[in-house]
């Protein structure tokens, strides 16, 4: 009964603060708007009993990723009313066609039968004698070790990309020179020269000096 | 063997000359045809002596395979009977005198060689049609022969004149080889064959079969042969299909000769009495063929009567005389048509290349009002045409004699109203002919010269290579006649045509003329003096005479000029509707539907292009849109046909 | 339980290798002060050789209970991403060095997704298919982007990763539905779930719907096609080349594998959507081409029209329809391949061109590349005798042979339209003013072209292994379905 009443309280704040997600025009509030769904959906594992689940999600989810958004969004400087200029345009036909794709898989859902199997296929509890995470942990590295391995792989790549996209080689970059700035002399860059009144002066090429190679260039 | 060299001899040499053109000069280029030429005529003339003196079997000589689709086959073969043997031996020697002759009257031409591998060709093509065994390999022929003379009429082909003349040569035989062919599917149907053995011995069975079309009942032989005559009709120029005739002398003068007189055009009369054991079956196809050969016996003599330009006065009397040809086909008399055609090969070509002759000599001048008082100028020219006229006009002993006698007394023997109408046609049409002959004759070689005085002054005699196939040419017409006439519808008839010509029902009627009265017999020969006669009376002795006529009977004269207002009529009747009705279909059938639907699914396509392209704005939500989209519409279809 | 370990070692094997070589590399790369970028690639290259061979020896069978699959449909296919790989790899070298993008990273990220891929083909497992999915992809949208000073290789990366989420969201979706459906990822269970009972199905096949329309994004079929022209033309060349060729035959061989494994017994259901999937795809890809003035763009829609074909296979829903698609699909990636490569060959005063106009008169400064180029848009436009006719003809024959016949024709007619642009492209080559003549290209490119213009232009001559392989791929994929 508690559990019941836990799961539709921790369901409804799952689905509206999705949808405030998508709605809010301040995109902090989204992130934390994204930050509410992660708990309630990790309320809903626990209810499950998929503790190590929720805890994950909560560590990794609300923790690291959600963070990391939050940083990206407040550091960029993204004009996010320009984004959504044709939100007006757009929002009856994406509504119209949101509304007839959620109907139809309303259909799916009514009027469908579930195998008469699957029940018995999906339901495959946790051995009892043991925990939750010892019991994900016993499958993922036997029988899911492809899968687990695979994933590996996965964020490896994801790694790889984000430094191959990112990352500049230093000698590159806009960097001050300190030991050639202090090792620089007066005589290096300046020349005097007296000037004669009314006759002017006659250049002299300067010291060759890189700076000046790069400028007369 | 003779005969296959015969007939290969002149593809040899076209191609050679083809070949080695470049590489050789030009009078050599030539004269590999001319040699290969000679050989042909050579080895086409020893078989025909050889089985007029010997009489040796007919055979034939099967030389691989052309089409076998089914049950349909048809060889590639030489047959030798009397009939290919004599064609064979004629065409040859005609062909190998004119190409001698045409290396003297074309020297001045700028393509010469091409003039030549025309020539032999035309050769080929001609023999294949002589020498075949089935009615395809004769087809073949008919329409090489018929490709060869399109060319060669249009051999000038900067002269509009000559092009305009080769399209209508050309479409003008399409009408008749429409006939032609219709005939030959036919004749495939009912036979299953179209061999000609097997045809004709199959003939004597078909003669109760009948085609019914729009109720009403046509037998099918007299079908087959009507269609078939249509074939020749067009071929040999016969009334109604006569006009191109006319036309083809825009070809050079030694083409008018071998193509448009000795060879080709005969080619009509041939197919006709090779298919005469059918056509015998076929009473009413016979008629057909008298009436019409006497109507353009007549006509085209008439017409010769008045005409101006010397090329054209001798094409009509080709026409003429080649009527003369179907009259005694029409009767049954094959044996005299065929000796009247060997016989007008050779004065004809005679008479073409004498014309030329002249034509050469006058600076290509073909008007004979623009002639006269030529005989001393051109002693041997006068002396040979002077040969090939008497033979046309029928005088003995020159060899038209011979075969125009047989050809009306056959006539009045076949004592029906067909045959007594050809007969009556033919008699007046001897009168014409030998009149015009000697209008003819007279008006380029007597009487004070009307050409220009410097034309009269450089007008020489041709070279000894044009007057020496003169010369033979006019033994030939000279003896042809009684050397040929005792083999041919004498007394050796049977023995000397075999089985090549069928007896018939009318077989005998060669051998009825000698029943026939006195009068009958001598009646073309006295037309034929009356009629050079008035020719004298005409232009020697009163010249005033035409001249009054042609201004009495004004609308005579203007119909007779016009060849009968033929031309015109076709015009009006068949050539302006055709125009228009090709005009309607250019621009509705062709521009607006033809062309207008692939161009209309172009635009189509390229404005879907256009759109489909469109699409691709680079925004990544409408991209996203889209996919969602797709997938909606999938999982729509899916719920709704599933 | 030591003989599963070693089977399991053996069909790994190859996977195994080319991760911890990809590794090893990284780490070799990482460490050592200059950049070894062309030794890294020759070695990807060699490892990807060494890789074929273990799968071509690799035993048959399910392992990690149905986890990971190999038979003769999974070596076809490795066979021929594995090929794609490489080949790009190859074009790589030279462009890379020449747009001073040569890191050695690229080769291991190309190593990455190759292995991503393999996985998926061998895919026996919900579960698998999408981490193989994933791996694929990620390392697909860092080398898209690869030129990273580039805004255009930027931006198409950027694009492929969005609109990739979106696919792979959907995806997900799909395999969630399936799964809450019948209650198993496993494709054997999956298949015992539906074939006991007709009406539970249906959950399933919405879900697969979803998973179908994931798929048909990465095989960019219309109307998931939508990042393929921006893509392609964004993307360095040789990652065009390498999106063109080993991801599409990897997700094809998802796509066959599912449609054919557990849920071909609802052929019926699922068959009309890839059909239209198909039409969809062939119409605009024929279409969308006509206009385009860049040649990547171009083979873009190219590429979106020849999926569209070999889906033709697939939807045939037989034996011979699968190992037409297989025999398309082997077809396909040399031609592309091949294109490629000449256009990697397309620069001018050291810079990349790609406009169909810079080809203006090729034929008079480089008769070869001309010559190489003629036959493989003549192969891609599907004139008999080239290869690219005789894939057609094979899925137009399955077509035929199960009724298909308004497949059959629509794709006659749109390879008429196709053919349109193929045959301009070669006007150009041949018949327009000369156009300054390109830099030199490096022996490898031109081997590459020759090799695969070769292979495309006399295909007529050898189809024999390549069907045959088809052929056995396909019955073992209907054989273990």
């Amino acid at each position: 009964m508690i559990a019941s009443i836990i799961f539709y309280i921790a369901s409804g704040i799952l689905l509206l603060s999705a949808a405030m997600v998508v709605t809010s025009r301040n995109p902090v509030h989204s992130v934390l708007f994204l930050i509410l769904a992660f708990i309630n959906a990790a309320v809903l594992f626990l209810l499950a009993g998929a503790e190590f689940l929720a805890m994950v999600l909560a560590i990794v989810y609300i923790g690291a990723v959600a963070v990391l958004f939050l940083f990206v969004v407040m550091m960029l400087d993204v004009n996010f009313a320009a984004l959504r200029e044709g939100y007006q345009r757009y929002a009856p036909v994406g509504a119209l066609v949101g509304f007839v794709l959620f109907a139809e898989l309303a259909l799916v859902v009514m009027n469908f039968v579930i195998a008469p199997g699957a029940a018995v296929l999906r339901l495959s509890p946790a051995p009892g004698d043991v925990t939750n995470t010892v019991a994900l942990g016993e499958l993922i590295y036997t029988r899911y070790i492809l899968l687990f391995q695979l994933s590996g792989m996965v964020l490896l790549v994801a790694m790889i990309g984000a430094i191959v996209l990112t990352h500049r080689d230093r000698k590159k970059s806009l960097r001050p020179d300190v030991a050639r700035q202090q090792a620089r002399q007066v005589a290096d860059t300046l020349t005097m020269v007296r000037a004669e009144f009314g006759a002017g002066v006659k250049l002299v090429s300067p010291p060759a000096t890189p700076q000046a190679e790069e400028i007369s260039q | 063997m003779f005969t296959t060299l015969a007939v290969f001899a002149p593809l040899a040499g076209a191609f050679l000359t083809l070949l080695l053109r470049p590489f050789l000069s030009r009078n050599l280029a030539v004269g590999v045809s001319i040699i290969f030429i000679i050989i042909s005529a050579f080895c086409g003339v020893v078989p025909a002596v050889r089985h007029l003196i010997i009489g040796a079997p007919d055979q034939t000589i099967t030389l691989g395979s052309f089409i076998s689709v089914g049950h349909f086959a048809a060889n590639w073969a030489l047959q030798q009977d009397a009939l290919s043997l004599v064609m064979v031996a004629m065409v040859s020697v005609v062909s190998a005198l004119i190409h001698i002759y045409s290396f003297g009257y074309m020297s001045h031409d700028r393509t010469m060689p091409r003039f030549f591998v025309y020539m032999s060709l035309f050769t080929f093509a001609m023999l294949m049609l002589v020498t075949a065994d089935n009615l395809l390999q004769l087809f073949f022929g008919w329409e090489g022969v018929g490709l060869v003379s399109y060319l060669l009429i249009g051999y000038w082909y900067d002269k509009p004149a000559a092009n305009a003349a080769a399209i209508k040569a050309f479409v003008v035989n399409r009408v008749g080889d429409l006939g032609f062919a219709i005939g030959i599917a036919l004749i495939y149907l009912q036979f299953h064959s179209i061999q000609f053995d097997h045809i004709f011995a199959a003939s004597g069975a078909m003669v109760d079969a009948k085609y019914t079309l729009f109720g009403t009942q046509f037998p099918v032989l007299e079908v087959i042969a009507v269609l078939l005559f249509i074939g020749a009709m067009g071929k040999s120029a016969q009334i109604f299909l006569h006009t191109w005739l006319a036309d083809a002398m825009e070809g050079p003068t030694p083409i008018s000769a071998l193509i448009h007189a000795a060879t080709m055009v005969a080619a009509g009369v041939f197919l006709v009495v090779r298919m005469s054991p059918l056509i015998s079956l076929a009473p009413g196809a016979e008629d057909f063929i008298t009436i019409i050969g006497s109507a353009t016996a007549l006509f085209a003599a008439t017409v010769a009567c008045v005409q101006t330009d010397i090329k054209r006065i001798i094409a009509y009397s080709t026409c003429s005389q080649l009527g003369y040809m179907f009259i005694a086909a029409g009767v049954g008399a094959d044996p005299a048509a065929m000796f009247h055609l060997i016989n007008h090969a050779f004065f004809k070509a005679l008479l073409f290349l004498a014309a030329g002759s002249v034509i050469h000599a006058l600076s290509e001048e073909q008007d004979i009002r623009k002639m006269g008082g030529l005989w001393r100028k051109l002693p041997v020219t006068y002396v040979v045409m002077w040969v090939g006229a008497l033979a046309l006009a029928a005088i003995p002993p020159f060899s038209g004699y011979y075969s125009k006698d047989v050809i009306l007394e056959a006539a009045y023997a076949a004592n029906s109203q067909a045959g007594m109408f050809g007969w009556a046609c033919g008699n007046i049409a001897a009168l014409l002919t030998a009149f015009y002959v000697s209008r003819l004759i007279l008006m380029v070689f007597h009487g004070a010269p009307r050409a220009a005085p410097e034309i009269m002054e450089h007008a020489h005699e041709s070279p000894a290579v044009m007057t020496g196939p003169l010369v033979v040419l006019a033994l030939g017409a000279l003896s042809s006649g009684f050397l040929l006439d005792r083999p041919f519808v004498g007394a050796d008839m049977a023995n000397f045509w075999g089985s090549a010509i069928a007896a018939g029902p009318h077989g005998s009627i060669l051998l009825a003329i000698e029943q026939l009265p006195e009068w009958v017999a001598k009646l073309p020969l006295l037309m034929s003096l009356a009629g050079l006669g008035l020719g004298f009376l005409f232009y020697v002795t009163l010249p005033a005479i035409p001249v009054a006529l042609a201004a009495r009977f004004q609308s005579i004269y203007q119909f007779l000029l016009h060849k009968w207002y033929f031309d015109e009529v076709y015009d009006a009747l068949l050539v302006r509707p055709s125009w228009r009705l090709a005009k309607f279909l250019w621009h509705v059938g062709d521009d607006q539907m033809i062309d207008g639907i692939p161009n209309g699914v172009a635009h189509l396509t390229s404005d879907a292009s256009t759109q489909a392209i469109k699409m691709q704005t680079g925004s990544i939500a409408i991209y996203a849109f889209v996919m969602l989209i797709g997938l909606l519409a999938l999982v729509s279809i899916f719920l709704l046909v599933r | 339980m030591t003989s599963m370990a070693d089977i399991a070692l053996h069909a790994l094997m190859p996977d195994i290798l080319i991760a911890l070589a990809a590794m090893g590399l990284l780490l070799f790369g990482v460490l050592s002060k200059r950049d070894h970028a062309l030794a890294c690639t020759v070695t990807a290259v060699i490892v990807f050789v060494v890789a074929a061979r273990f799968i071509l020896a690799a035993p048959a069978g399910a392992i990690f209970g149905g986890l990971f699959l190999t038979d003769d449909f999974t070596r076809y296919a490795d066979m021929l991403v594995l090929l794609g790989c490489s080949g790009a790899l190859i074009l790589s070298v030279d462009f890379n060095r020449r747009e001073a993008i040569g890191r050695f990273e690229f080769p291991v990220l190309v190593m990455f997704s190759a292995l991503g891929m393999l996985v998926m083909v061998s895919a026996g497992n919900m579960m698998t298919l999408y981490l193989g999915l994933e791996l694929q992809s990620l390392a697909l949208y860092v080398v898209a982007a690869f030129a990273r000073d580039d805004l255009r290789s930027t931006e198409a990366g950027l694009k492929y990763f969005i609109l990739s989420a979106l696919a792979s969201g959907l995806l997900l979706y799909g395999i969630s539905l399936v799964y809450g459906f019948s209650g198993t990822t496993d494709f054997a269970g999956l298949a015992h779930a539906l074939a006991s009972s007709a009406r539970a199905n249906d959950g399933a096949l919405v879900g697969i719907v979803f998973v179908m329309v994931g798929l048909a994004f990465k095989l960019s079929a219309a109307p998931f096609h939508m990042w393929t022209p921006d893509v392609y033309e964004g993307a360095p060349t040789p990652v065009t080349s390498l999106f063109s060729t080993a991801p599409k035959m990897a997700a094809m061989a998802l796509l066959l594998r599912l449609l054919m494994g557990p849920f071909a017994p609802l052929l019926s259901q699922w068959q009309m959507l890839i059909e239209i999937i198909a039409i969809a795809s062939m119409l605009l890809g024929a279409l969308g081409a006509i206009g385009q003035l860049n040649i990547k763009r171009l083979m873009a829609y190219s590429s979106i029209s020849h999926m569209g074909y070999a889906l033709i296979g697939l939807a045939a829903g037989t034996e011979a329809g699968v190992s037409a698609t297989l025999v398309y699909m082997a077809i396909y990636t040399v031609m592309s391949l091949g294109v490629f490569g000449c256009i990697i060959a397309m620069r001018r005063g050291g810079k990349q061109v790609e406009l169909i106009s810079d080809l203006a008169g090729l034929d008079r400064r480089n008769r070869g590349l001309a010559l190489a180029m003629a036959a493989l848009m003549l192969a891609l436009a599907g004139i008999p005798p080239l290869s690219g006719f005789w894939g057609k003809l094979y899925v137009f024959y399955a077509a035929v042979q199960s009724g298909l016949y308004g497949l059959a024709v629509i794709g006659v007619l749109t390879s008429v339209v196709a053919a349109f642009y193929y045959l301009r492209v070669i006007k150009v080559m041949y018949f327009d003013e000369a156009a300054p003549s390109f830099d030199h290209h490096s022996k490898a490119v031109g081997l590459m072209i020759a090799g695969c213009a070769a292979l495309s232009a006399l295909f007529v001559f050898v189809p024999g292994p390549v069907s045959q392989a088809a052929s056995v791929a396909a019955h073992a994929l209907l054989g273990a379905g």
